[in-house]
C-alpha cells in the first residue's frame, strides 16, 4: 500500500468502569489509517469495533496508549480540542441517521457547513448524494434512504479527513443499502476523505481497501484487499 | 406494592426535577388560597362577631348641640330599636414636648350594657361614674408609650385639662381609627381616640344635659333612608352636621376595601397557579406517555387494560397534587396566622379570630385533585391509541413543518439555522409554547400587581406633599379667628411665607326647583387666599387652577356624585357648628381633582361670604425655616387659640413607616412569582431538552461545543420567555387595574401608577430566574452520553 497513515493508534487500550465490573471493550490495539482509504471494521456486537470507531473519531478518550494525528496525541487533549477535532476531521453517519427533525434535507447539511470554514457548496454536495429535489422535505418526508443520504452529506460536507459510519446499512433494506454503500465507495474514490465502515455485515468487507476483523475487544486480522469489489457486485 | 405503582414511583424519581417543580407550583397556588381565605374568613368573622357583640350603630347623624332629651323622641320612630346620643368632639392633645395633636373625645353613656357602640377594654379598668379617667386606643398609647396612671393634656374651652388614663380600649367604629377621609393610614403619634363616661365628657366640653351625636339601630329590613330623613327632619332645628349609614362609617369603609381585596384575591390568585400546574402537568403526562410508548405497547401486549394503564399516569397527575397540597396547606396555615398578625398591626380588633378555615383546605384539595385528574384523563387518552405491536416498532421521525413564518422570505432568510431550528420545535409544540409564554405572563403580572401599590402610594405621595400641598406646616385654630389677628406672625423670624384659610364644613346639592328632593352631599369647602402658593390645585387633566373671585372649584367626587358639571349652580349650606346654617349658591367654575383628601376651593371671601362673616380665617399655612421648626412649634404651642400643628415631615415620615409593613406583601408577592417562572421555565426547557437529547448529542458529535449547543436549546427558552415578559408587563398594568377597580370605593381612590423602573425591576428579575431555570437543563448538555444516546433507539 502506497497511501500514506494519517492516523496511527498506539497500544490504544480502552476499559470501561461499569459499577463494580471493569470491562475491557478494546485490548491494546496498534494500527493506522491511511489517507482516502475504504477501511471496514469488521466483527460481532461486543467485539470492539465501536468502541474503535468512537476513538477514533474523537468521541471518547483511550485509557491507554496514543493516538497521533497531525503530531498531536488526541489521547491527552483537551475536551475543547477535541470537539475541534471532530468539527474539522471527522464525518459520523449514524445507523438510525440522528438528523434534525426541524431542519429540511438543505438546512441539515448547511448546519454542518456552517461549523467548517471552507466547507463544499451544499448544492454539490445535495447533488452528489442525488437528492437535489429533495432539498426541501424535512426528515419526516423522506425515506430511509433519503435520510441516510441527507445524513452522509451532512458529514461530508465539511470535508472531513475521516467519514466513519457505524452500521450505515443497518436499518435500510438491500437495494438502498447498496445503493448508499456505493456512495461511500465514490467518497473514498474521489473525495477528500478515509471512509471507516463499521459493520458486522460480512459481505460488506470485499468492497474495502483494508478490512479489519475484530473479536472480543481486539484485532484478530487484517486483510489488505488488492482489487476491492464495487458495492454492486457484493450480495449479502 | 404492585409493580404498576412501583413503576409511578420510578418515573417520579426520574423526572424529579419536573415533579418538584410542578409541586411547588401547586403548593404556591393552595398556599395563596388558603392563606387569604383564611385570613379573609377569620377577618370578616371577627369583624362581624366584634360588630354585634359591641352593637355597632347602623347610622350615624351629627349635629351642633342637641338635648340628649331628644333621644327619646327619635326610638318613637318605626323601625329604630334602639338610639344612643353621646358626645364627640376633636379637642387639641397637648403632646409632651408641647406640640398639639388632635384627640376625638367620645363619651359613653353607663351603664354601658345596651348602648350602641360599646367599647372593649384592652388593658386597665373600664370608668364608672364615681372615679374620673380616660381610656386611649391602643395604637396611640403604644406609639407614646402610655400605661394606666399617666396622664393626658387636652385643651378644651380654653383651658388645659388633665386627664388621667386608666387603660387602653378599642370599639367597633374605632377598628381602623383615622381622623377623616382625607388621610388614608392611621397617625397614632398625631391622632388619637379619647373614651370617656358621658357625665364626665358633658362638663368637660361645657355640654351638660347636651349631645351632638346620635347613633341608632335599625331593625331589620327597616327602610334606611326613609328613616334617616325622619330623623333628619327631627334634629333639623339643632343644626344637622352629617349624616351616614354605616356603610360609610370610616373605620368600617376602610376595613371593607381591605376585606374586598383580599376576598378578589384570594379568589384569582390561586386560579392562576391551578390552572398553569394543570396545564403543565397535562404536556408533561402527554410527553411521558410518548416516551413510554415501549413500555404501555409491552404492557398491554402483557394484558393490562386501558384503564389500568390509564390510571397509572392519572396517579402521577394525583401525586403531584397530593403533595402539593398537603405542602401548600402546611404552608398556608402557617401563613394565614402570618397574615392575621400583619392586619393586627393596621386594625384595633379585640382579638383576631384564628383557626383553621376548613372550607378553604377542603375546596383548595378538591379543586387541585380536580385538575389534577382532568389533566391526568386528557393526557392518557392516548394510552388508548398505542397498539401493542406497533409501539414495538420504532417511531417514525418527529415532522418537522413550516411555520407561518417562513412566508416572509426576507425576514426568514435572515435567520441562522440555529433560530430556524427553534422557530419551528415551537410550532411543533404549540401547547408548550403557550403555557410557557402563559405562565411567564402570570408570573410577571403577579410580580408587578405585588410592586405597583408602593408606586401607587409613592406617586400619591408626591403629588400631594409636593404639588397639592407646598407649606412646611398647617395651624388650625379651634375656632375662627380675624385674619388681621396673624399678621403679626409674618414677623417671626422662623416665617417666610404664610397664607390663611378658611374651611367650612358644608353640605352641597343641585341648585335645582325642588329643594326637598335634592341629593346632598357633604364637603369640605375651603377658602383660600387669592394668590395662594402654598396650596396646589388641579383639574383632571394635572393642569393648575386659580382660585375664582367668584364660583367654586368643585369636587371631582361630589361633581360626580350630584351629577353637577362646570357652569352648573350649586347650593352650599353651612354645616361649622357654631351660630345658625347659612344657604348660598355658587356657581361651579372648574372641577378639581387631588389624589390624597379632596374637598372644593373658593376665595376667602366667597368663604366668608358662605357663613355670612367677614375676614374670618380657620387655618394658617406656613413656610417656614425648618432649621427653626421647634422654635416655631414652642411658639404656635403657647397659643391657646391653636387646635393642631401638623408638620408635613412628620406626616410623610409616619406614613413611610407604615409603608415599610408593605415590603412584606411585595416580598411573598416576588417570591411566588419567580417561584412560577422558574418552575414553567425549568419544566419546559427540559421537556424541549428531553425531546431532542438524540439530536444535540448528534450535534456534539458532529463537533458542536457544549456552549453551542446550549445556545441551541437557550434560543427557544429565549423567544418563550422574552413574549411572556413583553406581553407581562401590561398584562401586569391590566391586573393592577382590575384589582383596583374591586378594591376602590367612593371614599378612597387610588390611581394605577407604575413607574418605569417597576417594569424594568420585573423584567429584569424574571429574566435572572428564566436563565436560573434554563441554567438546570443546560447542566444536562454537559452529562450527554454522546456514544450511549446514538447507539439506542428511544
Amino acid at each position: 500500500m502506497d497511501r500514506e497513515a494519517i492516523m496511527r493508534l498506539d497500544e490504544v487500550k480502552k476499559t470501561y468502569i461499569m459499577g463494580e465490573v471493569s470491562v475491557e471493550a478494546l485490548k491494546e490495539t496498534t494500527f493506522e489509517i491511511f489517507n482516502r482509504e475504504l477501511l471496514v471494521i469488521l466483527g460481532p456486537s461486543g467485539s470492539g469495533k465501536s468502541t474503535l470507531l468512537n476513538l477514533v473519531g474523537g468521541m471518547d478518550k483511550p485509557t491507554a496508549g496514543k493516538i497521533l494525528f497531525q503530531n498531536k496525541d488526541l489521547a491527552q487533549v483537551s475536551d475543547k480540542e477535541l470537539t475541534l477535532f471532530r468539527r474539522q476531521e471527522v464525518g459520523f453517519v449514524f445507523q438510525f441517521y440522528n438528523l434534525i427533525a426541524d431542519l429540511t434535507a438543505e438546512e441539515n447539511i448547511a448546519l454542518a457547513a456552517e461549523l467548517v470554514n471552507d466547507p463544499l457548496p451544499v448544492d454539490d454536495v445535495l447533488r452528489e448524494v442525488g437528492l437535489d429535489d429533495r432539498r426541501e422535505h424535512f426528515p419526516a418526508q423522506l425515506s430511509g434512504g433519503e435520510q441516510q443520504r441527507v445524513s452522509i452529506a451532512r458529514a461530508i460536507v465539511k470535508k472531513p479527513q475521516f467519514l466513519l459510519c457505524d452500521e450505515p446499512t443497518g436499518a435500510l433494506d438491500y437495494e438502498t443499502g447498496k445503493i448508499i454503500l456505493g456512495l461511500l465507495a465514490e467518497i473514498s474514490r474521489e473525495g477528500h476523505s478515509s471512509v471507516i465502515i463499521v459493520t458486522h455485515n460480512t459481505a460488506i468487507a470485499a468492497m474495502a481497501d483494508r478490512v479489519v476483523r475484530m473479536r472480543s475487544g481486539e484485532i484478530v486480522e487484517l486483510i489488505i484487499n488488492a482489487e476491492p469489489l464495487p458495492p454492486e457486485r457484493i450480495e449479502w | 406494592m404492585s409493580p404498576l405503582n412501583r413503576k409511578l414511583g420510578r418515573t417520579i424519581k426520574t423526572t424529579r426535577g419536573q415533579f418538584i417543580a410542578l409541586v411547588a407550583i401547586v403548593m404556591v397556588g393552595v398556599v395563596i388560597f388558603i392563606a387569604m381565605n383564611t385570613a379573609f374568613y377569620n377577618l370578616s368573622r371577627s369583624q362581624e362577631e366584634f360588630y354585634d357583640d359591641k352593637n355597632f350603630a347602623d347610622y350615624y347623624f351629627h349635629v351642633v348641640k342637641a338635648p340628649l332629651t331628644i333621644t327619646k323622641q327619635i326610638k318613637e320612630i318605626n323601625g329604630i330599636i334602639q338610639v344612643t346620643g353621646r358626645i364627640q368632639k376633636d379637642v387639641p392633645l397637648v403632646k409632651d414636648k408641647g406640640g398639639r395633636s388632635v384627640a376625638r373625645l367620645t363619651s359613653y353613656p353607663l351603664p354601658m350594657e345596651k348602648e350602641i357602640n360599646q367599647i372593649h377594654l384592652l388593658s386597665g379598668r373600664l370608668f364608672d361614674d364615681s372615679t374620673d379617667g380616660v381610656l386611649v386606643d391602643p395604637q396611640h398609647a403604644q406609639a407614646k408609650s402610655l400605661s394606666p396612671g399617666d396622664r393626658l393634656e387636652i385643651i378644651v374651652e380654653g383651658k388645659k385639662v388633665s386627664l388621667s388614663m386608666i387603660g387602653t380600649a378599642t370599639g367597633p367604629e374605632f377598628i381602623y381609627p383615622l381622623k377623616d377621609a382625607s388621610t388614608m393610614f392611621p397617625d397614632p403619634e398625631n391622632f388619637c381616640i379619647i373614651m370617656g363616661p358621658h357625665e364626665q365628657v358633658e362638663q368637660l366640653v361645657n355640654m351638660e344635659g347636651q349631645i351632638n351625636q346620635v347613633l341608632v339601630k335599625l331593625a331589620p329590613g327597616a327602610d334606611e333612608e326613609q328613616i334617616a330623613s325622619k330623623i333628619e327632619k327631627i334634629l333639623e332645628p339643632y343644626g344637622n352636621l352629617a349624616s351616614y349609614p354605616r356603610s360609610d362609617q370610616l373605620s368600617n369603609a376602610t376595613m371593607q376595601m381591605e376585606l374586598d381585596g383580599l376576598e378578589s384575591s384570594s379568589r384569582f390568585l390561586p386560579m392562576i397557579f391551578f390552572i398553569l400546574a394543570a396545564a403543565i402537568q397535562f404536556i408533561l403526562l402527554n410527553r411521558l406517555i410518548k416516551s413510554q410508548r415501549l413500555e404501555i405497547g409491552i404492557m398491554k401486549g402483557l394484558g393490562y387494560s386501558n384503564r389500568q394503564i390509564m390510571l397509572h399516569f392519572i396517579g402521577y397527575a394525583l401525586a403531584v397534587t397530593t403533595a402539593g397540597f398537603v405542602l401548600g396547606a402546611l404552608l398556608g396555615i402557617i401563613s394565614a396566622s402570618a397574615i392575621a398578625d400583619m392586619y393586627a398591626l393596621f386594625f384595633n380588633l379585640p382579638e383576631s379570630i384564628g383557626g383553621i378555615n376548613g372550607a378553604a383546605v377542603f375546596w383548595s384539595w378538591f379543586v387541585t385533585s380536580l385538575l389534577g385528574v382532568v389533566s391526568g384523563l386528557l393526557a392518557s387518552w392516548s394510552v388508548i391509541k398505542i397498539h401493542p405491536a406497533e409501539a414495538m416498532r420504532p417511531d417514525p421521525p418527529r415532522g418537522g413543518s413550516r411555520t407561518w413564518l417562513e412566508r416572509w422570505d426576507f425576514l426568514w432568510g435572515r435567520l441562522h439555522t440555529s433560530w430556524k431550528m427553534s422557530v419551528r420545535s415551537i410550532s411543533r409544540n404549540r401547547s408548550r409554547f403557550a403555557v410557557t409564554v402563559l405562565g411567564v405572563i402570570a408570573a410577571v403580572s403577579i410580580m408587578i400587581l405585588g410592586l405597583f401599590a408602593d408606586d401607587s402610594v409613592d406617586y400619591m405621595m408626591d403629588q400631594h406633599f409636593t404639588r397639592e400641598t407646598r407649606y412646611d406646616y398647617i395651624v388650625h385654630f379651634t375656632q375662627p379667628v380675624k385674619g388681621n389677628e396673624l399678621m403679626n406672625w409674618l414677623q417671626w423670624e422662623e416665617v417666610y411665607q404664610l397664607e390663611s384659610a378658611l374651611e367650612v364644613p358644608v353640605a352641597i346639592s343641585a341648585l335645582q326647583a325642588d329643594e326637598e328632593m335634592a341629593k346632598s352631599e357633604d364637603e369640605l369647602i375651603s377658602g383660600l387666599e387669592k394668590q395662594f402658593g402654598l396650596r396646589g390645585i388641579f383639574n383632571e387633566d394635572g393642569k393648575a387652577l386659580a382660585v375664582p373671585e367668584e364660583g367654586i372649584l368643585l369636587s371631582e367626587r361630589t361633581a360626580r356624585k350630584l351629577g353637577i358639571g362646570v357652569g352648573d349652580y350649586i347650593r352650599v349650606e353651612s354645616k361649622l357648628g357654631i351660630g345658625p346654617s347659612r344657604e348660598s349658591s355658587l356657581k361651579v367654575v372648574a372641577v378639581n381633582k387631588q389624589l390624597m383628601g379632596g374637598g372644593s376651593f373658593v376665595s376667602l371671601e366667597t368663604a366668608n361670604r358662605i357663613l355670612q362673616e367677614k375676614q374670618l380665617v380657620s387655618a394658617v399655612m406656613l413656610k417656614v425655616d425648618i432649621n427653626k421648626s421647634e422654635a416655631l412649634e414652642k411658639r404656635l404651642n403657647d397659643i391657646p387659640g391653636v387646635a393642631s400643628v401638623v408638620s408635613k415631615d412628620k406626616e410623610i415620615d409616619s406614613i413611610m413607616r407604615l409603608m415599610d409593613s408593605m415590603l412584606y406583601f411585595i416580598g411573598i408577592m416576588l417570591f411566588f412569582s419567580v417561584i412560577l417562572v422558574l418552575a414553567i421555565v425549568y419544566n419546559s426547557s427540559i421537556m424541549g431538552f428531553n425531546e431532542r437529547k438524540r439530536e444535540l448529542s448528534s450535534l456534539r458529535v458532529m463537533g458542536l461545543s457544549e456552549r453551542e449547543v446550549s445556545s441551541l436549546l437557550f434560543k427557544e427558552t429565549c423567544i418563550q420567555s422574552a413574549l411572556g415578559i413583553m406581553l407581562g408587563l401590561p398584562a401586569g398594568r391590566l391586573l393592577g387595574e382590575l384589582y383596583m377597580t374591586a378594591v376602590n370605593t367612593d371614599l378612597f381612590y387610588m390611581p394605577v401608577i407604575i413607574y418605569p423602573q417597576t417594569y424594568l425591576i420585573a423584567g429584569l428579575v424574571a429574566v435572572g430566574f428564566v436563565l436560573l431555570g434554563h441554567y438546570f437543563v443546560i447542566r444536562k448538555v454537559k452529562e450527554l452520553d454522546m456514544v450511549e444516546v446514538l447507539k439506542n433507539r428511544d
